[in-house]
């Protein structure tokens, strides 16, 4: 048959098109995002400690008045249950805090406090009396390493498997011995020791809860990363347009365009990835059986662009960034201290192998969208 | 905070999900069927008018054409998770991808009602397949310069010049041709240009195979020997043809098919390590973990035009979240993430694989075929490194 030739024009007036609406008017997708005035507050009140607070350090201390003042506004427990004395806010605006918080390197542990020892107390069915908290896996010989904020907790909460069981216990900071160390980020990361034998056994928690661990850590660092890249980019963009050399702003040239344009993209793409796994979490409260993979994706491409935005900001700050006067460092280090906890990048990227790799020709398009393999019976029985 | 580069996520709902099992389960059957073989790149390299017919009669082309133009009067969204579909099996699609993604779209927003009705229904059947006719020897990546010149002429305009890199030309029945219709004003570069429907059919239109160099062909070289075209084949308005061009290019630039090019080979991949023909190896899951990304901020992209698009036709508008994001910007960062992915998924594949690989083997003609089509992922459309300057211009430095 041959090819249909184009039609030839008869002239009519050209009215206004109108676009026709999905027939059945059922949704076709649905909006995650934090409740917009608590993102306000939380700008509002995070842009005003980043211009009021001290000079940038190399090491970080416990801030207790930011503290005070984000317990004063329920926040250092937003996630928190209401039963449990929380503000029983959902993951997205967990995520707002944590992200926020990051782009301000504010000295306080939002996300080991609230997210994780606030939420294995509650599933533990423990007490919580609000008091500062940090949260630690100590293998079989009771011993924890690199647990951030442990010398500034009045308790920290523990996690370990004992015989096939997880076990969770709140061991107020006497009970415990600390010996004070700092991660590359200048926070307090210390050493802790516990006698496992004086805990008691702690509660023993569903299975779920071990593994849920590591997916919301590895989550809740992710959040804290694509804030700080946020910040980065403010800082690099801004750097650029007022430095100038050869006459002109150094964001005039073609080859200083691309590295911010890089830092910008790659710094959009983690974030993508992280607020597609948020949403994930928020909507199924962790329930989801795609989070491995959601979690997974967001780790991965938050550590593989933090090598681009950390390496592209201080290139494009040149040796001013590199100062401790400078707020560069108070955003890069955190960003790749918190990219390899919970899991290494090239962990994550073994994990997401291991499930694409079983998924297979056929069913790495199902993964990719639902973090889910599961064989096309089930995946069409369910719609 | 910055001003976010990319609209928020949006969630899929079962709406949108059972149209996808739909659509697979249909691919599924005509793979079966032997009535394709998956391949790489097919949104240019595949054509197949039959399976694109088919696609038509199955309401999968015209998806956003009004149904008064024979179309579905469905939605981007829709039309969004459609062509995911398509392209990660590798479906055939080259024949409409260019009337589906860009010409459609445009005729709907800049065509008379004649044109609407001339147009819109051959293209949603699958019937009428389109080309783009923008690049010149002279004019790649400085798309303004364009040298094709439109005289006016009793009723109509004469069009002389050489359009070149047209995809398709040989097989396609028209295409939008770029022109000059006034004369150059060096200060004022983008006035004076003009868009064309243009018949390829027509005697005065010769049209030159470029062979690739992996041997096969489908760019063509376009010569407009005077053939004029009526007033009635003028697109939109004489002088405008600069804002109607980029306005395509949201559309072009942000779709699936700039990081689903090379999924196939990804898949290929997936399979060969769990077989253990190739090492399990970290990077797998590493561009896995893009591409999941790029299809969050694709989908997002797709539902902020969605919104935009309901805006322009006095429907609900851009939401506020939606709204504070340049939609262009965002998609030209797709554009360079996703077809950089594409890529990289390539050269990555090619460096686990050693040189005694059984040439026969799937994997490895798809490997093959990505690596000889790799250089166009990156220059199609808008290069990267134009591409870059755009996404700068959005960060306030130029
Ligand atoms: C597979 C494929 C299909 C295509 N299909 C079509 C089609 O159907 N219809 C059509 O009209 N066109 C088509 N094109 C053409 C495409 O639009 C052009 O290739 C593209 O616009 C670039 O132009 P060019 O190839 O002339 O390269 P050039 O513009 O000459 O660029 C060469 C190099 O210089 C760089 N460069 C140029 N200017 C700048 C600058 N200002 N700053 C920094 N770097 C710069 C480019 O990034 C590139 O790396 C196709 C191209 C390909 C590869």
């Amino acid at each position: 048959m041959a090819d249909p030739v184009l039609p030839t024009p008869t002239p009519t007036p050209n009215p206004t098109w109108a676009r026709a609406t999905p027939a059945d008017g059922r949704p076709l997708t649905s909006h995650p995002v934090a409740d917009p005035d608590l993102v306000d507050v939380l700008v509002d009140l995070f842009d005003d400690y980043r211009s009021s607070r001290p000079g940038p350090s190399v090491n970080l201390a416990f801030d207790a008045d930011l503290w005070g003042r984000l317990d004063a506004l329920g926040l250092t427990r937003l996630s928190a249950s209401e039963a449990s004395g929380g503000s029983g806010a959902g993951w997205l605006e967990a995520a707002a805090l944590l992200g926020i918080a990051a782009g301000a390197a504010a000295a306080v542990p939002v996300a080991e406090h609230d997210v994780l020892a606030a939420w294995l107390l509650e599933s533990a069915g423990l007490p919580n009396d609000g008091r500062l908290r940090t949260v630690c896996r100590p293998d079989p010989s009771g011993v924890a390493i690199n647990v951030t904020w442990a010398s500034d907790a009045a308790s920290i909460v523990a996690l370990w498997e004992d015989r096939d069981e997880w076990r969770v216990a709140d061991v107020a900071s006497g009970r415990s011995e600390i010996t004070a160390g700092r991660n590359l980020a200048g926070e307090p990361c210390d050493t802790v020791v516990f006698d496992l034998d004086d805990l008691e056994g702690g509660v023993v928690v569903d299975h779920s809860i071990g593994e849920q661990f590591h997916l919301r850590g590895a989550l809740a660092r992710s959040a804290q990363v694509v804030g700080g890249m946020d910040r980065v980019l403010e800082i690099v963009v801004a750097h650029v347009t007022e430095r100038t050399q050869f006459g002109r702003p150094i964001g005039r040239f073609q080859a200083v365009q691309h590295l911010v344009a890089d830092i910008a993209m790659e710094a959009a793409l983690a974030r993508s990835a992280t607020d597609a796994a948020v949403a994930r979490a928020a909507a199924s409260d962790w329930s989801d059986p795609g989070m491995l993979f959601a979690v997974g994706v967001a780790k991965s491409c938050v550590g593989h662009a933090a090598s681009v935005v950390v390496r592209g900001a201080h290139q494009a700050l040149g040796a001013i960034g590199t100062t401790r006067e400078h707020e560069l460092h108070l955003l890069t280090k955190p960003i790749l201290c918190r990219r390899s906890e919970f899991g290494s990048v090239h962990e994550w990227d073994e994990t997401l192998a291991e499930l694409a790799s079983s998924a297979g020709h056929d069913r790495l398009w199902p993964l990719v969208l639902t973090g889910r393999a599961a064989p096309p019976s089930v995946s069409r029985s369910a719609t | 905070m910055p001003r976010p580069l990319i609209p928020p996520i949006v969630t899929e709902q079962p709406a949108l999900t059972e149209l996808r099992h739909e659509v697979r389960a249909f691919l599924a059957e005509q793979i079966r069927a032997g009535a394709f073989v998956p391949h790489v790149d097919t949104w240019l390299t595949r054509w197949d008018r039959d399976f694109t017919r088919e696609l038509g009669r199955r309401g999968w082309l015209g998806m956003v054409v009004p149904p008064e133009y024979g179309g579905q009067g469905r939605s981007y969204l829709e039309r969004f998770v459609v062509t995911e579909e398509l392209l990660v099996v590798g479906a055939p699609v080259a024949a409409h991808w260019i009337a589906e993604r860009q010409i459609g779209p445009s005729l709907m927003r800049y065509g008379t009602e004649e044109q609407k009705q001339a147009f819109l229904p051959g293209i949603s059947r699958g019937e009428i397949v389109f080309g783009i006719g923008m690049s010149e020897p002279d004019s790649g990546s400085d798309l303004a310069s364009v040298r094709t010149r439109a005289e006016r002429v009793d009723g109509g305009w004469r069009l002389t010049g050489t359009k070149v890199w047209t995809s398709g030309a040989h097989e396609a029945d028209g295409f939008f041709a770029l022109a000059r219709s006034a004369p150059l004003d060096p200060a004022h570069r983008h006035d004076g240009l003009s868009q064309f429907i243009v018949d390829l059919h027509a005697p005065e239109i010769e049209i030159r195979p470029i062979i690739s160099m992996g041997g096969d062909h489908h760019f063509n070289e376009v010569h407009l020997g005077g053939v004029v075209i009526p007033d009635e084949r003028v697109l939109g308005q004489i002088g405008d043809g600069w804002s109607q061009v980029t306005s395509e290019l949201g559309f072009e630039r942000s779709g699936p098919e700039r990081f689903l090019s090379t999924f196939q080979l990804l898949a290929a991949a997936a399979s060969a390590m769990n077989e253990g023909s190739l090492p399990l190896d970290a990077g797998l899951g590493r561009h896995v973990a893009r591409v999941a990304a790029l299809h969050h901020m694709s989908f997002a992209i797709s539902s902020a035009l969605e919104e935009q698009t309901e805006s322009d036709a006095g429907g609900p508008g851009a939401s506020a979240a939606s709204g504070a994001v340049d939609v262009d910007t965002a998609a030209a960062a797709v554009k360079v993430l996703g077809t950089t992915e594409e890529g990289d998924i390539t050269d990555y594949v090619d460096t686990l694989t050693a040189s005694g690989w059984p040439r026969g083997d799937e994997l490895f003609s798809l490997l093959e075929a990505a690596i000889l089509q790799r250089p166009g992922f990156t220059l199609r459309g808008g290069t990267n490194e134009i591409l870059r300057g755009v996404i700068a211009r959005g960060l306030g430095l130029r």
